[in-house]
C-alpha cells in the first residue's frame, strides 16, 4: 500500500519524508515495545505507534520500515524527524487511535487487495509494488489526458525502462479518450509487480454491443464533433493491443465496459 | 458480545479462568501508561506484554479481557493472577494489527 | 458548602519516565520523574557518601483529577506511580488491609510517591479517597472494587516485593529473555 494513501486514510500530518509518499509499504506493523519491532517486524512495514521518542524511529529504521506512524496525535521531539529525514523514513501523525488506525487501514488494505484479485492476475499482494487507483469523467475534455500523465509520471519517477513507460502511457491514454468519449465514468486501477504492470480502467457506461468489430482498426462510431476534435479514427483499441503484452476487453450494453492491460517487465 | 462469543468466533485461547461479561470497545496499546489513561471499563485491551504487570493494570481499569496478540508465551504467573481477579487471558496467534481487522469486521469499535 | 456528588476524570496527563537510582553502596533507591524523550541508564556517579547510578527507566503518567460537573481539580503531582501489593510480606498493613478488603471484593492499590520517603506524608486521606473514587467511577462497581492507600503503610520498604504498573524496558532494542523486576 502506498504510504499517502496511509496518509489519506488515516487523516495523518506529515512530519517527515512527503516526497516518499508516492513509496509503498508491504506490511504494517502495530507494536510499542520496540524489541518487539526488531524481532518480528518484517522489512518495508509500516510501523504505527504510540511511543513517540526518538528510539521508535530508530528501531523503525533498524527494522528497515518505511515510516512511523505516531497515533493520537503523539509527535516525537526535532530530533527524530531529523534522523527520520537523513534515513529516508516517512514520519506521520494521526489524531486517531490504534484501534481506529488499524481498523481503517486493515479496510483499506482488504480493498485494495480485492480489486486486484478481480484483476484476474495470480501474484501474491507482498508482491505488489504500488497501487494507485485514479477516476475519468467522461465527457471532459478539459482533464481528458491527466490520468494518462500521472500514470506515466508514477513509472518515470520508479526509473522505469523509457520505452515500457512509452508504451504503458500511450495505451493508457487511448482508454482514457475512449471514456472521455464513449462513456460516463470510470476507475482506473495500476499496480505495479516485479514481473509486470497491470492497468484496470472500469467504466460505466453505454457499453460495446460487439467487442470484435470494436477492436478492427477503423471501426469507429465517434460524432462529427469528436472528428472535428482530431479523435474518432477507429485506432484507439488496435493501438492499445499493439502496445500491450496482454489486453482483455470486456463489456455490457448500457452497464460498461472493462478494459484490463498488462504490460511485463 | 461476551468474552466467550469471542472466543469462538476469532479462534482466541483462553487461558485464565474468568467470569464471562459484556464487552464493550476495544482499546489496543503495549502501554501500561496509556491503558491506565485512556482504557474504559470492559474493554477489551490487545497488547503483546505478558508480563504479570498487565494484569494489575488491566484490573485496576476493569478491562473485561486481556489478548496478548503475535502467539506469545504466556507466563504462568501472569495466568494465576489474573484468574486470582477473574480477568480472562486469551492468547491469538495474530498479530495485533490483523487482529484489529477482524475484530472490526465483528462491528467491535466504539 | 457544596454538595457536588464529584466525577473524576483525569486531566493534564503528561506522560515520561520514572527514573530510579540506586546507590551500589548502601542499596538506597531514590526517584524522580523524567521527561527527557529518550532516558538512558546512566553511569554511577557520586554524590557524599552514596553512588548513585540509574537502574531504570519505568515508562509512566503524571495526571491531575479534575470534577466534570464543578471543576474542582486535584493535582497528584506527588505521586510517582502505583504499586500492586504481592503479600509478600505477612505482617505488612498492606497485606493485612488486603486480606480484609478481599472478602467485600475490593483490591488495594498502593500509591507511591518520591523515594525515598520524606517525613511528611504527602498524600492526605481525602486526595487517596479521591484517587479512589476516581478509579472505582471508571468500573463496574458490582463486579469489585478498588482502593487506593498510601505507600507510608508499608513499613519497610528495602524487603516490599510489591510490584510497580509500569512498563520497563519500553526501549530496549533487546527481546527480553525474561522480563527483570524493578530492582
Ligand atoms: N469505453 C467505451 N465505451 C463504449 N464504447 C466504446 C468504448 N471504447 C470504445 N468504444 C467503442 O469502440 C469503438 C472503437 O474504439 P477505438 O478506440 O478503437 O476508436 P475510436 O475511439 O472510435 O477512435 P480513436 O480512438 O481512433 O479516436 C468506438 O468508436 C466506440 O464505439
Ligand atoms: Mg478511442
Ligand atoms: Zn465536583
Ligand atoms: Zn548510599
Amino acid at each position: 500500500m502506498e504510504m499517502r494513501i496511509i496518509k489519506d486514510v488515516l487523516g495523518a500530518s506529515v512530519l517527515g519524508g512527503e516526497d516518499r509518499l508516492g513509496e509503498s509499504v508491504e506490511h504494517i506493523y502495530a507494536s510499542d515495545l520496540m524489541s518487539d519491532v526488531l524481532a518480528f517486524g518484517k522489512p518495508y512495514s509500516m510501523l504505527l505507534t504510540g511511543l513517540a521518542t526518538q528510539q521508535a524511529v530508530i528501531s523503525a529504521h533498524m527494522a528497515e520500515f518505511k515510516g512511523v506512524v505516531f497515533i493520537r496525535g503523539k509527535k516525537p521531539k526535532d530530533g527524530a524527524e531529523q534522523f527520520a529525514r537523513d534515513n529516508q523514513l516517512v514520519l506521520l501523525s494521526t489524531d486517531l487511535d490504534m484501534f481506529d488506525a488499524c481498523a481503517r487501514l486493515d479496510e483499506s488494505w482488504k480493498k485494495e487487495h480485492h480489486a486486484l484479485e478481480k484483476g484476474a492476475t495470480e501474484y501474491k499482494r507482498e508482491e505488489i509494488l504500488l497501487s494507485r487507483e485514479l477516476c475519468i469523467n467522461g465527457n471532459d475534455f478539459t482533464n481528458a489526458g491527466l490520468v494518462s500523465t500521472q500514470v506515466k509520471s508514477i513509472l518515470k519517477k520508479i526509473g522505469l525502462d523509457p520505452k515500457l513507460v512509452r508504451r504503458v502511457a500511450i495505451s493508457t491514454y487511448e482508454g482514457e479518450m475512449n471514456v472521455v468519449m464513449h462513456a460516463k465514468s470510470a476507475r482506473v486501477n495500476l499496480s505495479i509487480t516485479p514481473k509486470l504492470i497491470e492497468v484496470v480502467i472500469d467504466d460505466e457506461g453505454k457499453g460495446i454491443p460487439d467487442v470484435q468489430q470494436a477492436m478492427e482498426e477503423g471501426f469507429t462510431t465517434a460524432t462529427e464533433e469528436m472528428r472535428a476534435m482530431g479523435f474518432g479514427s477507429g485506432m484507439g483499441l488496435p493501438n492499445i493491443r499493439k502496445n500491450s503484452d496482454e489486453l482483455e476487453v470486456s463489456s455490457e450494453v448500457d452497464k460498461g465496459t472493462k478494459v484490463q492491460m498488462r504490460f511485463f517487465i | 458480545m461476551t468474552i466467550n462469543e469471542l472466543v469462538g468466533s476469532v479462534g482466541l485461547k483462553p487461558l485464565s479462568t474468568f467470569e464471562d461479561r459484556d464487552i464493550s470497545g476495544v482499546f489496543v496499546s503495549d502501554m501500561v501508561s496509556d491503558v491506565m489513561a485512556g482504557a474504559k471499563s470492559g474493554n477489551l485491551w490487545l497488547t503483546i506484554q505478558t508480563h504479570k504487570s498487565v494484569i494489575p493494570a488491566a484490573n485496576l481499569v476493569d478491562v473485561s479481557a486481556v489478548i496478548i496478540t503475535g502467539g506469545k508465551e504466556i507466563p504462568q504467573e501472569t495466568v494465576e493472577l489474573a484468574s486470582k481477579y477473574s480477568i480472562a487471558v486469551l492468547s491469538s496467534e495474530l498479530p495485533t494489527f490483523e487482529l484489529v481487522g477482524k475484530l472490526y469486521e465483528l462491528g467491535l469499535g466504539k | 458548602m457544596s454538595e457536588c456528588r464529584h466525577q473524576w476524570n483525569m486531566t493534564n496527563v503528561r506522560f515520561g519516565f520514572v527514573a530510579f537510582e540506586k546507590c551500589f553502596h548502601c542499596s538506597g533507591v531514590r526517584t524522580f520523574f523524567s521527561k527527557e524523550e529518550s532516558p538512558h541508564l546512566g553511569e554511577a556517579y557520586r554524590e557524599e557518601e552514596h553512588f548513585w547510578s540509574r537502574v531504570e527507566n519505568a515508562q509512566s503518567l503524571r495526571f491531575d483529577l479534575v470534577c466534570s460537573e464543578c471543576g474542582r481539580v486535584e493535582d497528584y503531582t506527588e505521586l510517582m506511580g502505583l504499586l500492586h501489593c504481592t503479600g509478600c510480606l505477612p505482617e505488612c498493613e498492606v497485606e493485612i488491609l488486603q486480606q480484609k478488603l478481599e472478602k467485600e471484593k475490593t483490591w488495594l492499590v498502593v500509591a507511591f510517591g518520591h523515594l525515598p520517603p520524606g517525613s511528611d506524608e504527602p498524600f492526605s486521606p481525602e486526595k487517596m479517597k479521591i484517587l479512589t473514587d476516581h478509579f472505582n467511577q471508571r468500573r463496574d462497581t458490582s463486579r469489585s472494587r478498588i482502593r487506593v492507600v498510601s505507600f507510608s503503610l508499608i513499613k519497610d520498604f528495602t524487603v516490599c516485593k510489591g510490584e510497580f504498573i509500569h512498563d520497563v524496558g519500553m526501549l530496549s532494542q533487546e527481546p527480553p529473555a525474561e522480563r527483570k523486576p524493578l530492582f
